[in-house]
């Protein structure tokens, strides 16, 4: 009996104790405080959204003071080039989830209080995560999830006068059918596109997307590059298609001089395959336009999987001295579901957090741009590209070149697909 | 009238020059306090420069690695020698790398060989008449001409884009009033189209320069022409020559340093030529307009590939010592007025 109640009071200490420790500790951790600079790239809408947030977080902590310091784009690449390799970069830098990983070896790792790499797939779609899981460590958290396929711009007006149907398309046939009824021609050439995806990024998208759709990769196990597969040639043949239907015409609608958004506010054509960003964009010159524009899921093939880059989101330097600050910042800023979907509100972004495409989330996102509706019923396919040795020269020197000599009748659908395959390992 | 032979002999004596080392210690002070802004101005900005862009070439360097300790060069970044200079040169067709240079410096070959002989066949005729014209039109036809060398390069790109767009350009819009029809034509996008085998878009790139570069030689040639002694050609006027045979046999002859300069001067910038390419065609179609600047700026800046892009622009930088050195050899004068 005495022994009973020996133990049962030691029990009662020691819960005692261990009550004392957490609320100490919790004590701790809510008192934060110090200097925190942050760095981002210039852009209004993003700096703003930053700003606001971080006064939220300096109200709840006072003793905490966050500096942000904002570069131009290119300025900004630049300096972290320079810097994060001399270390004198900001405690929290902003990043393309795509430039992680060639940055890594000079970012800290998400401490797993803040979360492992499992707790981040189950709170972020895999698409933009996978910009900052270098090796199966997590670099950093995405705040957006960039995506520039799986849904078109149609332009309605167009649509209703061609008597074409917005409810979407099962099939590339269908597709491509309503693409070739709403092409309008001059003589022998294209006046007004059927659907254009023949930019560089839509090129390069859409290959690898309908690779992934068709069940391929474009990444073998080992790591190298595979596109000598019937799953690419499937791909290549489809996108060849929609040229030789007269549905585009990759020279009179190209990159540099019909770039698809010039192009589809111009009303030059009438489908066009670019990420939502680009309504926000165009909207103010072009309101009739931008009024009358919806997106629409275009057809899958045997999944609805699509290569996607990762999108913005948050790292902490290594050599920072503020790394507990930082990371606490950071969570605050992306896995708080709230300020995660202030941030996308703000920034007119897609969410990275997978809970902020449901619900009241939702429904304010698509109050506030109703085009994006489709976006969110697809982020969860959306696959990242991968970490690529060198993913501009892969997209612009590699893939679009040879596309688009496919699509002139200038290579085989298998000679470009060697070509493609012998210059990416090349890389 | 007298002479002072004394004065005459102190004018008259030659003066000695002495050696530096013959300065006293106040004026070695000064040389050195005027001299040093401009020798540390070019130990930074041009030797220094010159002489990392000789250690790049000899690395594969991507400020993307991390390189050693030195300027980021070794570590991930390791030396390789004259390899990229061996990778620029090869023919075989593995190297997607070295095909895209060889296009690029052909493409810049073509643009300047064009380029220069157009030039000077515009705006040494034109500089003629407009010192022909009369004296209260030259300066507005001067002011005329060269606004286009004031204008911002992006600026005129976006407008010759604008003038040569498929779509709603102007060019296209011209030619469908004079035929009646509606023309589509893609200027700059066509890979198909060319004349006497140097590609379309490449010519309409080529015409915006000359339209943006001609006011420039076109001072150049006023500035001569109006400095040459008038006693000559009235000379060549009063043995009989008629006015081609006074340009042929005493302006051109007259001019030739001036169009050794102009010559000299417009190689060297179309082979600079950088912003109407990278506005107007980003080098497309199918790299018909790839010039070098270009090709080395996207490797450099866009690709990080810094080690191969310095060796790029040292073989630019040979080629235009080169074919300088040969224009001035062909163009050399004997003599002066």
């Amino acid at each position: 009996m005495k022994s009973a109640r020996t133990l049962a009071i030691g029990a009662v200490a020691l819960a005692l104790l261990a009550t004392g420790c957490t609320s100490s500790s919790d004590e701790e951790s809510d008192a934060v405080g110090g200097n925190l600079r942050v760095w981002t790239h210039t852009n209004k809408s993003f700096n703003k959204a930053y700003q606001a947030l971080a006064d939220d977080y300096m109200a709840e902590n006072p003793d905490v003071n966050i500096e942000f310091a904002s570069f131009d784009y290119d300025t900004y690449i630049q300096t972290l080039q320079t810097s994060l390799p001399a270390g004198t970069e900001a405690d929290v830098l902003q990043m393309f989830g795509s430039w992680t990983c060639s940055y890594s070896s000079n970012l800290a790792q998400v401490p797993d209080d803040v979360a492992t790499v499992d707790e981040a797939q189950d709170d972020f779609f895999k698409g933009p995560l996978g910009g900052y899981q270098c090796d199966d460590a997590l670099y950093g958290l995405p705040q957006e999830s960039n995506v520039e396929y799986g849904a078109t711009l149609v332009n309605t007006a167009m649509a209703e006068d061609a008597g074409v149907s917005l409810d979407g398309w099962d099939t590339y046939d269908a597709f491509m059918a309503d693409a070739k009824t709403l092409t309008q021609t001059s003589g022998d050439k294209i006046s007004r596109a059927g659907y254009h995806f023949t930019t560089n990024d839509g090129i390069a998208y859409s290959f690898l997307s309908l690779i992934l759709q068709s069940g391929g990769a474009y990444i073998a196990d080992d790591g190298s590059f595979t596109f000598s597969t019937p799953e690419a040639k499937d791909s290549l043949e489809l996108m060849k298609s929609f040229v030789d239907e007269g549905i585009v015409d990759p020279v009179l609608f190209d990159d540099v001089s019909n770039w698809v958004g010039d192009c589809y506010f111009t009303e030059q054509c009438a489908m066009g395959l670019v990420g939502p960003w680009v309504v926000p964009e165009y909207a103010g010159d072009f309101p009739d336009v931008a009024a009358t524009t919806e997106y629409v899921a275009l057809p899958t093939l045997e999944n609805g999987e699509f290569a996607a880059d990762s999108g913005w989101g948050l790292t902490t330097s290594a050599a920072s001295q503020e790394q507990d600050l930082a990371w606490d910042f950071i969570s605050f800023v992306t896995q708080n579901a709230g300020n995660a979907l202030e941030w996308n509100l703000s920034t007119g972004t897609l969410p990275a957090l997978k809970e902020n495409v449901q619900g009241d989330a939702r429904d304010q996102l698509v109050a506030e741009a109703s085009y994006t509706e489709p976006f969110l019923d697809i982020l969860q396919d959306a696959q990242y590209l991968g970490s690529l040795p060198d993913r501009d020269r892969l997209f612009y020197k590699i893939i679009v070149p040879n596309v688009l000599a496919t699509m002139s009748g200038e290579l085989t659908v298998d000679e470009a697909l060697a070509a493609i395959e012998q210059e990416a390992n090349s890389l | 009238m007298a002479v002072d032979t004394a004065e005459l002999d102190r004018t008259t004596a030659p003066i000695k020059v002495r050696s530096s080392g013959s300065l006293d210690a106040p004026q070695r002070r000064f040389r050195w306090l005027v001299l040093t802004p401009t020798l540390a101005y070019l130990a930074f900005f041009t030797l220094l420069p010159l002489i990392w862009v000789l250690a790049l070439s000899l690395f594969n360097y991507s400020p993307r690695r991390d390189g050693a300790s030195v300027g980021g060069l070794g570590g991930d970044n390791p030396f390789v020698g004259l390899q990229n200079f061996q990778q620029l040169f090869d023919f075989s067709g593995q190297s997607q790398l070295a095909e895209t240079f060889q296009t690029s410096v052909v493409v810049t070959l073509i643009f300047a060989f064009i380029v220069l002989p157009l030039n000077l066949m515009i705006t040494l005729p034109l500089a003629v008449m407009i010192e022909a014209a009369a004296r209260r039109l030259r300066p507005f036809l001067r002011t005329i001409f060269f606004m286009p060398v004031l204008t911002s390069a992006v600026a005129v790109a976006v407008i010759w884009q604008y003038v040569l767009h498929p779509q709603y350009g102007l060019a296209n819009s011209l030619i469908g009033r004079v035929t009646g029809e509606t023309t589509i034509i893609a200027w700059l996008n066509d890979p198909s189209m060319s004349v006497l085998g140097v590609p379309v878009a490449l010519i309409a790139v080529t015409m915006a320069y000359l339209w943006m570069d001609i006011g420039y030689n076109l001072v150049i040639f006023i500035a001569a022409l109006q400095g040459l002694p008038k006693s000559l050609t009235e000379a060549a006027l009063l043995d009989g020559a008629n006015s081609w045979q006074r340009f042929r046999y005493v302006t051109l002859p007259l001019l030739k340093p001036t169009i050794l300069l102009a010559a000299v001067l417009t190689m060297i910038s179309s082979f600079q030529a950088f912003d109407l390419f990278q506005v107007m065609t980003l080098g497309g179609p199918d790299n018909q307009t790839r010039a070098l600047s270009l090709d080395i700026y996207e490797n450099a800046f866009r690709f990080q590939s810094m080690g191969w892009a310095a060796a790029e622009s040292l073989v630019l930088l040979a080629i235009v010592l080169l074919i300088t050195l040969a224009q001035s050899r062909l163009l050399r004068t004997k003599w002066t007025y």
